[in-house]
């Protein structure tokens, strides 16, 4: 096991893996931008660095900057957190020539799934099925309305080189194709410089659901079953929860198998997440793999017991995972609300400030995970999300009442929240009744 | 004297963070003052002993301890562009670019920040006298980390 790390990360991550890390009792160095020096998780490090000004392509994503700090404070490896450099190849191969350990997969596996045309071949190779759709970009309209036809309306057109939401459009016949396809390779062009589109079918009412895996270097993979994260915002997770509302045990077990294929078939190793989408009918499609621990990783480890930044560093460090498929149990139900510094009244719109009262909820099943505290300033140049409320119940009816309660208890003044925006999302009947979709928040709760 | 009062203001010199004390009432006047080696205790004037439980005058004259990354407009701070290993000289056998005294133009190398087997050299940036280097060679030095005061000239 290692004996000293550094964690490149920032906000509640940071905090939550230094904790682990204490615990384990590793010698912790954080580093920080001159917007951070206030972070309360550097009294909580062994050491810590100013990497950089507030802008984080000057800070948090200067390779140089961090990998120097690792090198002045002599760590053995490197946990990346999530965003940043964690899904960064070239800063996992410079770990890896500095002989620092990078705790996430090799760079090969980060190389496969950060392709979708390599993702979704691999994804054949290991007989799970992904989303209807082009092979890769379309080389004209024509293939793009044969395409249609092939999988059916209605499509997504896609941005190529798009992410995170961005640059897609529904169609749902060939005149609408035609017309949106030239529209659309404008946008990508503008967008992200590049004009390739490709089609895939568009899932309507769907449901997110990701499987959570662990596998190490010794050939050893295993799921800890599902987390369902329909309830979205612009693509935006707002609730994660496990287990899924919508899936049979036999469909856990299914899916849970095919994301282990998928994962060796790639040689990966480490944390990773396998997201599928459900149609209506309860057929599920592989989108994409997530290499890197998640923000919502807390619900998996409220509803299985085990510490999943623990097991990234066994992992890296070489050690063969602990557990086998059989050990692992879903006990209860939990979900979890991201409360964020943004604006619901004026869309989202992120509201940066100093909170001026923090005094989260407490007690049984309650977990929140926050680097925020009673006068911290969230600085303007980071996401927005101030902490995480982990609430497990003893079914999903206890836990939805549970959550009710933790955020009615949850005292948060002085920035604009999500807190009430998310009581709403409880308390709505689609919710309760676990017929949510991906899309029901953007139109049934916001305007 | 009183010994038991020199103890005590002693301590408070310990306590405050004082380099030198100067106490003087009607009855005695005592400095204390702090060398590197210890204290030295000075009494230039020992009036007639006073009775006993004379209550010890007010401080006068205590010094605070000097802050020197304080701002001011007479000097600036040369610091840290990145994370790194401060290095006095361009190499282990040379002369460091700079010491304490030197006068210095916008454009002298002051010190080299070593990040991943590159070396930066740091430019001084504004003209002056280096006044103070705050850090050891070889030492680690993080962002925005003050490495000399240089006086403004």
């Amino acid at each position: 096991m290692f004996t000293r790390i550094l964690i490149a990360n920032r906000g509640e991550i940071a905090l939550r893996v230094i904790r682990t890390c204490r615990r384990l009792g590793i010698e912790t160095v954080a580093v920080y931008s001159e917007a951070d020096r206030d972070a309360i998780y550097l009294k909580l490090a062994d050491e810590s660095y100013c990497i950089g000004p507030p802008e984080v392509a000057k800070s948090y994503l200067r390779t140089e900057n961090i990998i120097a700090a690792a090198e002045v404070a002599d760590v053995e490896a490197i946990h990346p957190g999530y965003g940043f450099l964690a899904e960064n190849r070239r800063f996992a191969d410079i770990c890896k020539s500095c002989q620092i350990s990078f705790i996430g997969p090799p760079v090969e596996a980060m190389e496969v799934f950060g392709d979708k045309v390599k993702a979704k071949s691999i994804a054949k190779k290991a007989g799970v099925p992904a989303v209807p759709g082009s092979d890769g970009p379309v080389a004209d309209d024509k293939e793009a309305v044969e395409i249609a036809h092939r999988i059916g309306y209605p499509v997504l057109l896609k941005a190529a080189a798009g992410g995170g939401g961005r640059g897609m459009r529904a169609v749902h016949n060939d005149a609408s194709l035609l017309s949106a396809i030239s529209a659309a390779r404008a946008e990508a062009q503008i967008a992200f410089g590049e004009a390739a589109v490709y089609v895939e079918k568009l899932i309507e009412r769907a449901h997110h659901v990701e499987i959570q895996a662990l596998a190490d270097a010794h050939g050893n993979c295993i799921h800890l079953g599902e987390r369902d994260c329909s309830i979205q915002r612009r693509h935006q997770k707002l609730i994660e929860e496990s287990p899924s509302p919508i899936i049979s045990r036999k469909q856990r077990d299914e899916m849970g198998r095919a994301a282990i294929r998928l994962l060796k078939e790639a040689g990966y190793t480490n944390a990773g997440t396998v997201e599928f989408v459900i149609d209506e009918k309860g057929k599920y499609y592989f989108i994409e793999v997530n290499a890197r621990i998640q923000v919502e990783h807390t619900v998996t480890e409220m509803i299985t017991g085990l510490d999943l930044v623990e097991e990234q560093l066994r992992i890296a460090s070489g050690e063969p995972l602990r557990h086998r498929q059989k050990d692992i149990q879903l006990n209860g139900h939990v979900i979890e609300c991201r409360i964020n510094a943004e604006d619901p009244d004026a869309g989202f719109a992120p509201r940066p400030g100093r909170v001026s009262m923090f005094f989260p909820p407490q007690g049984r099943g309650i977990r929140v995970d926050s680097h925020v505290y009673s006068g911290y300033m969230v600085p303007p140049q980071y996401d927005s999300l101030l902490g995480k409320l982990v609430v497990k119940g003893s079914d999903r009816e206890d836990a939805i009442r549970r959550s009710r309660q933790a955020l009615e208890d949850f005292i948060l003044e002085g920035v604009p929240n999500t807190i009430q925006f998310q009581q709403r999302v409880l308390e709505h009947e689609l919710f309760i009744k676990g017929k949510h979709y991906t899309t029901f928040v953007d139109e049934e709760l916001t305007t | 004297m009183d010994l038991d009062k020199i103890q005590e203001l002693l301590k408070l010199m310990k306590s405050h963070g004082l380099e030198e004390i100067e106490i003087e009432d009607n009855d005695y006047r005592v400095r204390l003052k702090k060398e590197s080696q210890g204290v030295a205790v000075t009494a230039p004037q020992v009036v007639a002993a006073p009775a006993a439980g004379a209550p010890p005058a007010q401080a006068a004259g205590a010094a605070p301890p000097a802050d020197e990354f304080a701002e001011s407009p007479d000097h600036f701070f040369i610091t840290s562009p990145i994370v790194g290993s401060f290095y006095r000289s361009p190499s282990p056998d040379a002369e460091p670019f700079v010491e304490i005294g030197d006068p210095i133009d916008a454009d002298k190398v002051v010190c080299i920040v070593e990040a991943m087997k590159v070396m930066n050299e740091v430019k001084a940036e504004s003209p002056g006298v280096i006044e103070k280097i705050f850090i050891e060679n070889g030492k680690p030095v993080e962002y925005g980390q003050p490495l000399f005061r240089v006086a403004r000239s």
